[in-house]
């Protein structure tokens, strides 16, 4: 996917983060364009589409979330907005207006990589419109058509509302999904607010997917955030 | 009344400088008429002569205890009664005897001096609490200060040598400059960790946390932090006791977890590296009592209490950390309504214990899904 290098879009104000952003990118084979400003990444945005966009939330001119907002209402490349700790609700804020990941600020490179192949493999997903029967992460496969889940071969049994949840999280592989995201998916558009449906069947599903509930190495929460199904399994 | 305001930086909490308020008026007519009252009975009985003393002290009372607007006003009204009442030719305003515009202008300059005075005592004695809050402040920025900049200077120092080496030293072994980039990401780790209990500290502190609670499971909280901490505490070593049937817990889940991050790096750092830790949780009296409980060399009893203060460390050496996880931990317990305590574990070792308080009543666990289509 990445030949002829998908063209990064990088929004960061900071010279130091964006030159270890340049390393990091072109030595994995991608291309990238940066901007300092809200003001340059609309114009390289619209000049050059990117592939996928890495802004930072705080920018002289504006915020990331307006930003993000401005690119969704034209183009779904994947942005991955990046963020200092304890700005919890500016993630929620920028997901829930349209960004794909986030990236919290300091960051190793190996997450860096992470977050871009997971956001380039869902919009290659997206745009080729196909879906796989089957799903299958580390010790678990979901068999889409059967509706049936499995974890190490042996079949879990599973309510509706969890096999839809795990069905959601696991097309959205390696991804963070907000509360709210999760509550419109699976319990419609009047429920975002009731954030506790979506942590106690989180709960019961783990305890039926996970080896060991309390220490969860395929739903794993972000706190403050969301959830995230890993695609695999470190 | 504006001549009494404090001054703009008065912090609220502090000593009150005296303000005119509309209850100091409404007293000092009240005195006035108390006084009348009492010097009209007295003067049936006994007929003293100086009837003006009482009034006199009852200006005073008020120049000490409203300030100056209402013993000024307690100087006119009494005054005006004292002449009415007791200054021949009596019951008219009229004036016989030049003495008394005397006794009238003492009563209003013995207003004026002893408010003034009492104005500028009050004053003294809110800069001297003021100055000495200050001075704690001060004392506690430069211990921080001290503590911090010399825990930041350690893992710069070694961020540093690792990467001049790394820089300047050609013809290094592999292994070894692996070795340097390993401390090189770990110090940075580090420093962080430093940086964002610093952060956490200065906001419960400030007071300017405010609480986003949620219900939630007590075990995603520390499912939560025990990932995050399992680099320093490996997994095999903790075991999580906590009943299925455990309601939903009303918290803030990123303090609460962050609450657990202290405790267990507390115990990473403390125990020895084998020892087994137990997170234990029941209800008790409509109480969520969670204990984390550790196998370490235990603390001494007299230091059960320290150990919450900022800046306390161990006494072990070569442990970092500027000694604000216990602290903070303890914060985020209180902002809860909860209670964060560290007792002696029978058989050795240290045993925290976390008391969270019922908020409400938990929601139905159950829910139903919009369009449950089996």
């Amino acid at each position: 996917m990445t030949e002829g290098g998908a063209l990064v879009l990088v929004i960061e104000d900071e010279p130091q983060m964006r030159k270890f952003l340049r390393a990091s990118l072109t030595s994995h084979g991608y291309r990238m364009h940066e901007a300092g400003t809200v003001r340059e990444g609309i114009q390289l945005a619209t000049a050059y589409p990117p592939d996928l966009v890495l802004m930072d939330l705080g920018l002289p001119d504006g915020d990331g979330i307006e930003l993000t907002k401005t690119l969704r209402e034209w183009t779904s490349v994947p942005i991955i907005v990046i963020s200092a700790r304890g700005r919890e609700d500016d993630k929620v804020a920028a997901l829930d207006a349209g960004a794909d990941d986030y990236l919290t600020k300091p960051f190793g490179v190996r997450e860096l990589q992470a977050r871009i192949r997971v956001a380039l493999r869902h919009s290659a997903l997206l745009a080729s419109g196909s879906s796989e029967p089957e799903i299958v992460i580390d010790r678990l496969k979901i068999d889409l058509p059967r509706r049936q889940v499995f974890v190490d071969g042996r079949e879990v049994h599973l309510t509706p509302i969890e096999y839809k949840l795990l069905v959601l999280m696991a097309r959205n592989a390696g991804k963070v999904l907000t509360h709210r995201t999760i509550l419109k998916e699976i319990w419609g558009p009047a429920q975002t607010h009731q954030s506790h449906y979506v942590r106690v069947h989180m709960a019961e599903l783990r305890k039926k997917i996970e080896q060991d509930p309390a220490r969860p190495r395929l739903l794993v929460t972000e706190p403050g955030v969301g959830y995230r199904l890993r695609d695999r399994v470190e | 009344m504006s001549s009494a305001d404090p001054s703009p930086d008065a912090p609220g909490s502090v000593a009150q400088e005296p303000r005119a308020t509309a209850g100091g008026y409404a007293w000092s007519i009240a005195m006035v008429v108390a006084t009348t009252g009492f010097a009209l009975v007295v003067r049936a009985w006994l007929a003293l002569p100086d009837t003006e003393m009482l009034f006199l002290l009852t200006v005073m009372l008020a120049a000490t205890l409203f300030g100056r607007g209402p013993s000024l006003l307690t100087a006119a009204l009494s005054v005006a009664i004292y002449d009415y009442f007791f200054v021949p030719p009596f019951h008219t305003f009229a004036v016989a005897d030049f003495r008394y515009i005397l006794t009238f202008a003492m009563m209003f300059g013995i207003g004026i001096v002893l408010s003034t005075l009492t104005t500028r005592l009050r004053r003294q004695q809110l800069a001297a609490v003021r100055a000495a809050v200050r001075a704690e402040t001060e004392e506690l920025r430069s211990a921080l200060l001290s503590s911090v900049s010399h825990d930041l200077r350690t893992p710069l120092a070694a961020i540093t040598g690792a990467a001049t080496t790394l820089r300047d030293d050609e013809g290094l072994p592999d292994a070894t400059r692996a070795e340097l980039l390993d401390t090189v990401c770990e110090e940075a780790e580090r420093l962080e960790r430093l940086l964002a209990n610093l952060l956490d500290m200065t906001r419960l502190e400030a007071g300017g946390v405010t609480l986003q609670r949620d219900w939630v499971p007590l075990l995603e909280v520390v499912s939560g932090a025990l990932m995050r901490v399992e680099p320093r505490l490996r997994a095999d070593r903790v075991k999580v006791m906590i009943p299925e049937g455990l309601p939903l817990v009303s918290v803030d889940p990123i303090l609460m977890e962050q609450l657990f991050v202290n405790l267990l790096e507390n115990v990473a750092k403390y125990t020895p590296s084998e020892s087994p830790v137990e997170i234990r949780a029941a209800l008790v009296d409509g109480h969520i009592e969670v204990f984390v409980a550790d196998r370490g060399p235990g603390i001494p009893p007299q230091d059960l209490e320290r150990v919450f203060e900022r800046f306390t460390r161990g006494s072990h050496a070569g442990v970092g950390g500027v000694g604000l996880g216990l602290p903070i931990a303890r914060a985020i317990a209180v902002a809860h309504g909860g209670r964060l305590t560290a007792l002696a574990r029978p058989g050795g070792g240290t045993r925290f214990r976390l008391a969270i308080p019922p908020q409400g009543t938990p929601p139905e666990p159950t829910a139903r899904a919009a369009q449950d289509d089996t």
